[in-house]
């Protein structure tokens, strides 16, 4: 099994943990991955919002380098995941819109045209699809441990772009954490949106609702939250603090990457998942 | 086969959840369960209805914390959706509530109102001829046409539960993206005015307003061609715009996020050094290095001209 | 059954359900449906209009065009629930555009001739007239009209048209029209009083008071004194109730209202059927699904059409073929039992692709409600009543004004007679666009005549009164008494087999002493509900005393008119009779008796002397 890595703009910056224990987890799961060259920004969901054509175009060009290298996408962050969907589906639907956007790469030199041939997939869907990945790949079963199901926005919505399971009742993530030995726990705040993409427009709005997620899966008993999202992560992760001062909550919880998760499953130590590159409740972390 | 809904009921300041049973009919919807409900077990049960056809938007509802409209979503399909035979049914989110099921629509129109919520035609145009309007340019705006004001995009809306103060609802934002982009419209200017300052940029881009539209109009959507409306006529004089801009102009820049540097071209260096506790912070735990130069995409020459190059074509299109 | 719950374990049962609480939504009632003045008694409104469908809300912007005059539209819903939501064609008007042939003189003719002549002739011209005006003026609004290369709004033919002259939005005509005038009426800052169900016009005498409504956010009791009121109540398609294509709310409430004042129902009878409802709950599929070539079959697989009209078939216009069904039905070869009683119609002939590409609302609600898949299998269908020609007669069409001083009437509820016996297509939304700009002028220009003559002490008393007979009714007990919809299943069960596609004078007969019996039981129903704070059980226990009154002056004009013309059919008078009933039936309720008497009014010939009508 071999894909195309997009590894988006945190993978590379703040949130490199994600990329290193990525790599780490694909390697004993037998998932070769690749990344694609030279790949851009998806647009991070603000690039549309100045030019919807010029954000279009810029995934049409991502996309048709992992075509040229024949391997189907894999990305492990919602919003690049939605934006790079989207723009498939737009160009897979729309004869002359595609058109449009391969004149485009065209004059502006880039030597692929975009076919339509590569899937966008996520690590989480993959891993759902392919539950012979983890086949007796659990060896340290993560039993008794309470995880914080956090999907994130951009992986649910919307259902005609990210069509894995039903985005109004998903249970993929808890599934998986199932599979990995540990019990989900159901906690109020679980499909509320992190707020990450309108931190600075929205902050206080923003810092509540991060506070009122941790504090909410504190809670529910969670001993972490474990999120496909690295923004997400980063945004409960790194905002934790001010998240607790907005709701008036002791609350200090955990905030995983899914791959970190599924790595402490695995076998691999907090140290070898970039743990220690964590803000927020380093300590509380008791497994691994 | 026998559903049993918790229907969250409020009555006078009195609030609980109440069960009822129904028998699974062929076709039975939410709302003909409620109407069942209402007439043959419990006459005090209140909810609105009107057309049963999906187009008055009278009679939407949460199931299992989801707005539908009742009237077109089945039982059936719902109890294969939550696998269970036991549903919730509560009155939408981010309404006032007045009895049960029944939600306050009031608050809602000064909300209409604040975008100057109709077209204000070209001067060539005239009351006696009406207006003129390429089929192209109808069908610009013609999806967002198609709101029916059930209220279902805002039920869920992050931003609105957390403060309607400084923000509208989805639908709102739906009217004035079909002002906008009405050909017939001699101002855009004026409504686009409005939604900023009515909070344009604080949406979450959660995409709940448009995951909940029983019509397909995307609001999450509309609120993008808004920004880049905005963009066009040079309203781009706010935080969020700017930390739009500062992400687009990366990707020309060096094809990736300078992380670094966001948040100083979107607040500015005074408002940005306010976060120093916060740099440190990251510092700290190495997930930020003042250091490191950013590295730029070999292809980055390409890069740029793709951006142009759409840009032009965009402007063409208009 | 019923618990109050703590907190906490109201959150524990919900989460056992996985639902994902929205905290403090909950909050009482603020009020702001109404303007504070109304609730004070400060306000004399100089225009109040009565419903907010096409009708009501363009009467309002255009007596709101006199900055000075006081406007409000009361609706018992939100403003924009009405049935005019509903309409999918679009609205007639003769402009030309699509088809410069087009003339005022053929659409006035092919209006009369589809109502059977029982048009006012007269009314019809006005009509034509002004309704490709008001098109120009809706586009102006901002109305997303569907548009041609030129630019101009695109018009499309319907059945019974020469002529291409429907302008539309999507199939959605009625929808965008609603919206579109509603944003107006936002924008100029039009009054609403919304969600209060109007119970009476208030009259001292004959000097009008205004209008009793009930508030149902907190069941007070509201006096709205006015100096002229515009009733646009709608139709009243809820008589037939799952036999109907009408939403909920049409329920005839402002023909009641007017009926008690003394302004004649005229031409009750004049119900229009559509053929092809869902046999499930009268939800219309299409006219399109027999144009794209589905076949009406009955229980013996036999494609019946071909009896009943040998030349057009399934194609046959909607009052053949819904008579067609509704014999089939009778003579025991239909499918399904009694209101659901049904033939089939059978797509499985189209191919698939084009059932999709073409068909596809009617595919989706075959899905939905019937549960059957109609590119695999035929589809329940039975008529369905679709529309009320009939109405409060509007005594003079150049300002839209009743009999009573200062009520004026517009759209479906009422009669101006432009419909005479059967309405076109897209004949409707033409004429709340045009009588509602009338009515809104001739009451504006009323009030601005005259001041007002009303007396509050009167209206006091009338609130006085609703206020006991809403305590009263509401705190009748189960005991020995029939429910609200025990009595509206049986009063349906009379009028739809009795006084529905088919009527003859036993029958007719049957059902009003069936009707009289209803009333009785009516007068100490069970209601159920005695909260003051939006009360439905309630409403709909008003609603009902109106369909009731409705069904009466139905069947009542439906006896006299000895003949078939247009929606009404009688089997033992099958043929048209001009020498008797080119008349209109008036009936009139009398205030003391509560008693129906009917009148007649001749029919207004202008140009059109009546024909045989053949398609």
């Amino acid at each position: 099994m071999k894909y195309a890595l997009f590894p988006g703009c945190v993978l590379e910056g703040a949130a490199a943990e994600a990329y290193t224990s990525l790599k780490k987890v694909c390697e004993k799961l037998n998932i070769e991955i690749e990344e694609i060259p030279n790949w851009t920004c998806c647009g991070a969901s603000h690039a549309q919002g100045v030019n919807d054509l010029a954000a279009l175009v810029i995934n049409a060009r991502n996309i048709s380098i992992a075509e040229h290298m024949g391997l189907d996408i894999m990305t492990v962050c919602n919003t690049c995941t939605l934006q790079l969907r989207t723009a498939k589906m737009r160009l897979d639907k729309d004869a002359k819109l595609k058109e449009k956007v391969n004149s485009i790469l065209k004059e502006s030199g880039h030597p692929y045209e975009y076919k339509g041939t590569s899937k966008v997939t996520h690590f989480l869907w993959i891993l759902d699809e392919h539950p012979e990945l983890l086949a007796g790949k659990v060896v340290k079963p993560l039993s008794g441990v309470k995880i914080a199901a956090y999907y994130g926005c951009h992986i649910l919505r919307p259902q005609e772009v990210m069509d894995h399971g039903d985005g109004k009742h998903p249970e993929y993530l808890e599934r998986l954490i199932r599979a990995l030995g540990a019990e989900p726990v159901w906690f109020d705040a679980s499909r509320k949106c992190c707020g990450f993409h309108a931190q600075l427009a929205a902050e206080h709005d923003v810092l509540t609702v991060t506070g009122q997620i941790v504090d909410s899966a504190d809670r529910a008993g969670a001993m972490a939250i474990a999120t496909p999202c690295p923004l997400c992560q980063m945004q409960l992760d790194m905002y934790e603090p001010e998240g607790r001062h907005a709701v008036h909550s002791q609350a200090q919880v955990p905030i995983l990457h899914l791959q970190q998760l599924v790595g402490l499953a695995l076998g691999l130590t907090k140290e070898e998942v970039g743990f220690n590159r964590h803000v927020s409740a380093q300590e509380k972390l008791k497994i691994g | 086969m026998d559903v049993k809904l918790r229907i969250h009921r409020f009555v006078e300041g009195r609030k609980w959840v109440q069960n009822y049973t129904v028998t699974l009919k062929v076709g039975m919807t939410v709302l003909e369960a409620l109407i069942e409900i209402k007439e043959k077990q419990d006459p005090t049960l209140s909810f609105t209805c009107s057309c049963r056809s999906s187009i008055c938007g009278a009679c939407s509802v949460r199931v299992n914390g989801n707005a539908e409209l009742a009237c077109e979503m089945l039982v059936e399909n719902l109890v294969k959706r939550y696998d269970t035979n036991e549903l919730t049914i509560e009155p939408l989110g981010n309404f006032k509530v007045i009895r049960d099921l029944i939600v306050d629509w009031d608050p809602k129109y000064a909300r209409i109102k604040k975008i100057k919520p109709v077209v204000q035609p070209k001067d060539e145009f005239s009351k006696d001829k009406g207006c003129k309007q390429s089929p192209e340019d109808f069908n610009k705006y013609k999806k967002y046409a198609g709101c029916i004001l059930c209220g279902s995009c805002v039920s869920e809306c992050n931003k609105n539960t957390l403060n309607q103060e400084d923000f509208l609802d989805p639908f709102v934002f739906v009217k004035a993206e079909k002002l906008v982009a009405d050909s017939r419209d001699k101002s855009p200017e004026e409504h686009l005015k409005a939604v900023v300052k009515a909070g344009l940029w604080r949406c979450f881009n959660c995409q709940e307003c448009t995951a909940k539209c029983p019509k397909g109009l995307d609001p999450a959507g509309a609120i993008e061609k808004l920004k880049e409306a905005t963009f066009k006529k040079g309203l781009d004089d706010n935080v969020g715009a700017r930390h739009a801009k500062a992400i687009y102009d990366d990707i020309s820049e060096s094809g990736t996020l300078d992380e670094s540097k966001l948040n100083i071209k979107s607040e500015g260096f005074l408002m940005a050094g306010l976060r120093a506790p916060m740099a440190l912070r990251l510092m700290r735990v190495g997930k930020m290095n003042p250091l490191d130069t950013h590295k730029v995409n070999p292809e980055i020459d390409t890069i740029r001209k793709i951006v142009k190059n759409a840009e032009a074509a965009a402007k063409e299109a208009e | 059954m019923s618990t109050e719950i703590s907190r906490r374990t109201f959150i524990k049962g919900a989460a056992a359900a996985g639902v994902v609480l929205a905290a403090g939504t909950y909050f009482a009632w603020d009020g702001k449906n109404i303007p504070e003045k109304v609730k004070t008694g400060d306000v004399t409104y100089d225009v109040l209009v009565i419903g907010s469908g096409g009708a009501g809300m363009r009467a309002a912007l255009a007596a709101a065009e006199r900055k000075d005059l006081k406007v409000a539209v009361m609706t018992k819903l939100v403003p924009t629930r009405s049935a005019s939501t509903m309409a999918q064609g679009g609205m007639n008007g003769v402009t030309g555009v699509s088809d410069p042939t087009d003339t005022v003189e053929s659409h006035v003719f092919d209006t009369i001739k589809g109502g059977d002549y029982l048009c006012d002739q007269d009314a019809v011209e006005y009509f034509a007239e002004r309704a490709g005006a008001n098109i120009y003026e809706l586009d102006y609004m901002g109305y997303p009209f569907n548009r041609q290369k030129d630019g101009a709004f695109h018009q499309r033919k319907m059945g019974g048209h020469s002529h291409p002259r429907a302008s539309y939005f999507e199939d959605r005509a009625g929808h965008a029209m609603v919206h579109t005038l509603f944003e107006q009426c936002l924008e100029n800052n039009i009054d609403f009083i919304s969600e209060c169900q109007m119970l009476e016009i208030s009259m001292d005498g004959d000097k009008l008071n205004g209008v009793i409504a009930m508030d149902m956010r907190s069941g007070n009791l509201l006096g709205v004194p006015a100096k002229s009121v515009i009733i646009a109540t709608g139709g009243y398609g809820r008589v037939y109730w799952v036999r109907t294509s009408n939403p909920y709310s049409s329920t005839g409430d402002g023909i009641v209202a007017g009926m008690n004042v003394g302004i004649p129902f005229k031409d009750p009878e004049m119900v229009q059927f559509h053929p092809t409802g869902l046999s499930a709950n009268g939800v219309l599929l299409s006219e399109s699904s027999r144009a794209e070539g589905a076949l009406l079959i009955n229980k013996n697989g036999e494609r019946f059409m071909e009896k009943y009209a040998p030349e057009k078939k399934e194609l046959a216009t909607r009052d053949i073929v819904a008579r067609a069904i509704a014999t089939e039905i009778e003579e025991g070869r239909g499918v399904g039992e009694g209101i659901h009683a049904g033939v089939y119609m059978d797509f499985t002939k189209i191919p698939a692709e084009r059932i999709h590409e073409r068909l596809g609302q009617v595919y989706d609600l075959s899905r939905r409600f019937a549960g059957v898949d109609i590119t695999k299998e035929p589809v329940p269908i039975a008529p369905t009543c679709h529309y009320s020609m009939g109405g409060l007669e509007m005594a003079d069409f150049h300002t839209g004004e009743s009999r009573v001083k200062g009520v004026y009437v517009a759209g479906e509820c009422s009669c101006v007679s432009v419909h005479g016996a059967n309405r076109l297509g897209a004949n409707s939304l033409s004429e709340v666009l045009v009588f509602g700009h009338t009515a809104g002028d001739g009451a504006a220009e009323f009030a601005k005549a005259n001041s007002y003559v009303g007396s509050q002490d009167s209206l006091a008393k009338d609130c006085a009164k609703w206020k006991e007979n809403f305590e009263k009714a509401t705190s009748r007990g189960r005991e020995g008494n029939k429910s609200v919809p025990e009595i509206r299943d049986a009063m349906i069960n009379t009028m739809w087999y009795k006084v529905g596609v088919f009527r003859d004078e036993a029958q007719l007969l049957q059902a009003s002493a069936e009707l009289d019996a209803l009333d009785k039981e009516y007068a100490h129903c069970y209601v159920g509900d005695t909260s003051h704070v939006y009360n439905t059980a309630f409403e709909q226990y008003v609603e009902l005393g109106n369909l009731l009154q409705i069904s009466h002056a139905i069947v009542q004009g439906a006896l006299a008119r000895k003949e078939s013309r247009g929606g009404h059919s009688r089997r033992d008078f099958p043929k048209r009779d001009d020498a008797n009933f080119l008349k209109h039936t008036l009936i009139f309720k009398d205030k003391e008796t509560g008693k129906y008497r009917s009148e007649y009014k001749d029919v207004v010939i202008t140009k059109y002397q009546p024909k045989e009508r053949k398609y």
